[in-house]
């Protein structure tokens, strides 16, 4: 018996909007085997990574934390990618946007004032935007791989906090450890729910995903977004600039990472600290892929990947799996995902083997 | 003497579509055999299966008499079917020698090889030289390769695929004086096509099939262009109601010394090109395909905008530097010639199709918002008015045949009562009653007094559509002259160009 793919006329949707659902079913099953056929409790740890999150409401509040960055730069992401434009490089505009936060909190240390975490917000925006810019330069002007380039700045940006922290930023009173001082207390995130860990970024995720999709769905942006990203040709037909998108896809996605990183590092870091890169750039990616580069979608997979994250914590202190466990859970979720995207355009049908036809 | 070729009951079934549904008909030694259908109508997939391309479903297919399977196209070579197809298959950078070595069966020294094909081409007076690189070639020069390869097999049934759909008139001739001579030597010819005025010069038989059946065996000289054409869509043809001795308005688009830059791959920019098309005037430029056509509609339409401003004008005003929005504004829109991809987004709704190019002259868009009930409406009128098969607006472009995706898109263009539109290849792949639909659209948009620039590879075409006619060869255009003035072998001439057919 053979296999073939055949398309289909129409894209079907019932695979479209099921295929995250089952990549997370496939990731669980093939999860438990491959750690159990490495000497871990394979069930167990489907169950503490993806369980335990969502039923310990303890957990809740961590949930919500690590979401929120990555459902505002998975937003931004998804909308560059409906353009074709393979932003890779959110980490390093995210990790731009907390240092311009950063820089803004400490220039204004003790001067007081209402204004200031606001500034802070858009200065996170225009370090993303900014470092995002450059990708976006080398794309339009000499066709340059955006991947490789905005791959590559995160690196760099990534040697630019060791320096700030180890230098000029150093907190003079931090006893020489690499970080700048704690920011003053107009420079930090308000905790929107008392006794627990959540920050008013968590409500913000959210209006932004929306707004976002508001955009995606009803404006002539989102359809020259999506023209682009289709068919060149017909967008430059129908009047729209390809340049012009590449631009606004990179320079909206850069900006909400740096949105998402100054949210960071005044909410949960409270300071700029060399570990402040988590990868929460490099997860979006499959936030963005997982939400069906649609920004409601993104909300619902910033959220499972969030779990992943909180599980993974999880089962390192309950049953002992490293701490890369997550990482390779989050992996296979992209690899089925995008497995299963197949099936969106082709259905599986059976062939009669060859020799048949000559009877 | 049995028949050469005989089907009976040839059925083959594929997903949705029953592509050929109990077709029986026979081909005798030395006759010219014309398969004659609408897009669609399972000429293709019938001659697929003679070639062991595809297998049948049910049916019989004797040769000579005797009943046979043709596996794959290899043992349809060895029975001796020989096929020229309508999209050659041939490596540009090799010659003509080497591609017709590529495509043997058995290996034959290049030497022998080149002594046979040079007796083939002397007897068929086809005249072409072995050694040249086929990039070198025009396309009719290539269609030579695709037949001599063919002929080298000393086939019993050549069967040609719409073989004249890319030749100049000059050419076509040639191509008749070939298949005639081979004919009349016994081989018999299967010749599909759609255009009956050729199926008249040259068949002595004609099939035609509709929606997979076979609905007559007939004798063309006997029939009259128009009868066969009924048979062919199933109904009665539609004549495109064109007054006669119409006047023309005021000059509404002028192009004046238009030049575009090489882009550097497959298609030729144009050269000082310059018309003038006044209100209810429809403007045909015929040529072969790749000498400008594309550039010319590209530079037109505004997705190449020029440094010149006063290059394209409409009612006086230069728009040269505007790109398709500010055009589509000011009352000119345009059609590409391909249909997905460029003039059609293929995953995206017919409703959001239209908001491709309307949205701005149908107020689709309030405050950068979209309207997307304005889109839906447009859409819907759209369909109702030019036909289209579709399940509604919200169907995919990507889901609609080729012909009917076709029709949207000019009535897309057409509703919005552009005051010049632009249109290339407007029936290309579309069926008869599809293109005479298109067709009077464009006739009464004109008689409301817009301007109208067909370009087009089919000289029918344009020869009933268009007032006044140009050539385009090699990027630059001949002066427009009345269509009345014009004889098929003058614009063939013209078409032919720099290629020096017309002279061989």
């Amino acid at each position: 018996m053979q296999f073939r793919l055949e398309k289909r006329r129409e894209p079907s949707r019932v695979v479209l909007y099921s295929a995250p659902l089952i990549a997370v079913l496939l990731t669980m099953f093939f999860g438990a085997i491959i750690f159990s056929a490495i000497g871990y409790d394979g069930v167990g740890a489907v169950r503490e990574i993806f369980l335990t999150p969502i039923t310990n409401s303890l957990k809740w509040q961590d949930l919500a934390v690590k979401a929120s960055p990555l459902i505002i730069i998975g937003v931004g992401l998804s909308i560059a990618y409906r353009a074709n434009v393979w932003n890779i490089g959110a980490e390093g505009q995210y990790i731009m946007g907390g240092l311009a936060a950063t820089w803004v909190a400490l220039l204004t240390h003790g001067m007081g004032g209402f204004w200031i975490l606001p500034a802070m917000m858009v200065a996170g925006f225009l370090g993303g935007a900014a470092y995002a810019a450059i990708p976006a330069f080398f794309k339009t002007r000499l066709n340059v791989n955006e991947i490789l380039t905005s791959l590559m700045l995160t690196y760099a940006s990534v040697q630019l906090i060791y320096y700030l922290v180890r230098a000029p930023w150093k907190d003079p009173m931090g006893m020489g450890f690499p970080q700048t001082r704690r920011f003053a207390s107009e420079a930090l995130l308000p905790n929107i729910v008392p006794g627990t860990i959540v920050h008013a970024g968590v409500p913000i995720a959210i209006i932004v995903a929306l707004v976002a999709w508001f955009v995606m769905s009803r404006s002539v942006f989102g359809y020259q977004v999506k023209v682009v990203g289709s068919a060149p040709h017909a967008a430059r037909y129908g009047g729209f600039s390809e340049n012009k998108t590449i631009w606004l896809a990179l320079l909206l996605s850069g900006a909400l990472a740096g949105f998402a990183g100054a949210l960071e590092v005044s909410g949960p870091f409270q300071r700029m600290v060399p570990g402040f890169p988590t990868n929460y750039g490099f997860t979006a990616i499959i936030v963005a892929f997982l939400g069906r580069l649609n920004p409601l979608g993104v909300i619902f997979a910033g959220i499972i990947m969030a779990i992943t994250f909180v599980g993974g914590e999880v089962a390192q202190t309950t049953i002992g799996l490293p701490s890369s466990a997550s990482g390779i859970f989050q992996s296979m979720m992209l690899f089925f995902l995008l497995a299963g995207d197949i099936l969106v355009r082709y259905r599986l049908k059976r062939v009669a083997p060859q020799g048949e036809a000559r009877a | 003497m049995p028949n050469r070729l005989e089907l009976s009951g040839i059925t083959k079934q594929f997903p949705g579509v029953l592509a050929n549904d109990n077709v029986s008909f026979a081909v005798k030694p030395g006759e010219i055999h014309a398969l004659l259908g609408e897009n669609g109508a399972g000429k293709s997939t019938l001659v697929k299966m003679i070639y062991g391309i595809m297998q049948p479903d049910a049916g019989e297919i004797r040769w000579n008499g005797e009943p046979v399977v043709v596996p794959n196209p290899k043992a349809a070579r060895k029975f001796g079917i020989g096929m020229v197809f309508q999209h050659f298959s041939l490596f540009e950078a090799l010659t003509v020698l080497e591609n017709i070595a590529l495509g043997m069966d058995a290996k034959v020294p290049s030497r022998e090889l080149e002594a046979r094909i040079r007796e083939v081409m002397a007897t068929y007076g086809l005249a072409l030289d072995p050694h040249r690189t086929v990039a070198t070639l025009s396309v009719g020069e290539r269609q030579r390769i695709e037949i001599v390869r063919a002929l080298l097999l000393n086939p019993q049934l050549l069967i040609m695929d719409e073989p004249t759909s890319v030749l100049t008139p000059q050419e076509v001739e040639q191509l008749f004086t070939v298949l005639r001579k081979l004919a009349a030597e016994g081989c018999s010819i299967l010749y599909i096509s759609h255009k009956l005025h050729e199926i008249k010069a040259l068949c002595d038989v004609a099939t035609i099939l509709r929606g997979g059946k076979l609905v007559d065996t007939c004798d063309p000289k006997q029939e009259t262009s128009r009868s066969m054409a009924e048979k062919m869509i199933g109904s009665g043809l539609k004549d495109i109601v064109k007054p006669e001795g119409r006047s023309f308005g005021t000059p509404k688009l002028v192009v004046n010394r238009l030049s575009t830059l090489s882009t550097g791959h497959f298609d030729i920019p144009v050269r000082n090109v310059s018309f003038t098309v006044r209100a209810g005037e429809i403007l045909g430029i015929a040529g072969v395909a790749g000498n400008g056509q594309n550039a010319l509609l590209d530079a037109l339409s505004g997705e190449v905008r020029s440094d010149d401003r006063d290059a394209i004008s409409i009612d006086g005003l230069g728009i040269g530097g505007m790109d398709t929005t500010e055009r589509r504004r000011h009352g000119l829109c345009a059609v590409p010639e391909e249909r997905n991809g460029h003039a059609a987004v293929g995953d995206f709704s017919l409703s959001d199709n239209s908001v491709l190019t309307a949205r701005d002259r149908l107020g689709m868009v309030v405050m950068g918002l979209i309207n997307s009930g304005a889109a839906r409406t447009y859409t819907g009128r759209v369909i109702a008015d030019f036909a289209v098969k579709a399940l509604g607006p919200a169907s995919t472009a990507g889901s609609l045949s080729g012909g009917n995706l076709q029709k949207y898109i000019m009535g897309r263009e057409i509703l919005q009562k552009p005051s010049v539109l632009v249109v290339s290849q407007p029936t290309w792949g579309v069926d008869a009653g599809a293109a005479a639909a298109i067709h009077q659209a464009l006739v009464d948009l004109a008689a409301a007094g817009s301007a109208i620039v067909v370009i087009s590879q089919d000289l029918d075409e344009l020869r009933a559509l268009a007032d006044t006619l140009a050539v385009i060869n090699m990027g630059e255009l001949s002066a427009a002259r009345p269509v009345k003035d014009f004889s098929v072998e003058e614009i063939g001439l013209l078409m032919g160009g720099v290629h020096g057919e017309a002279a061989a």
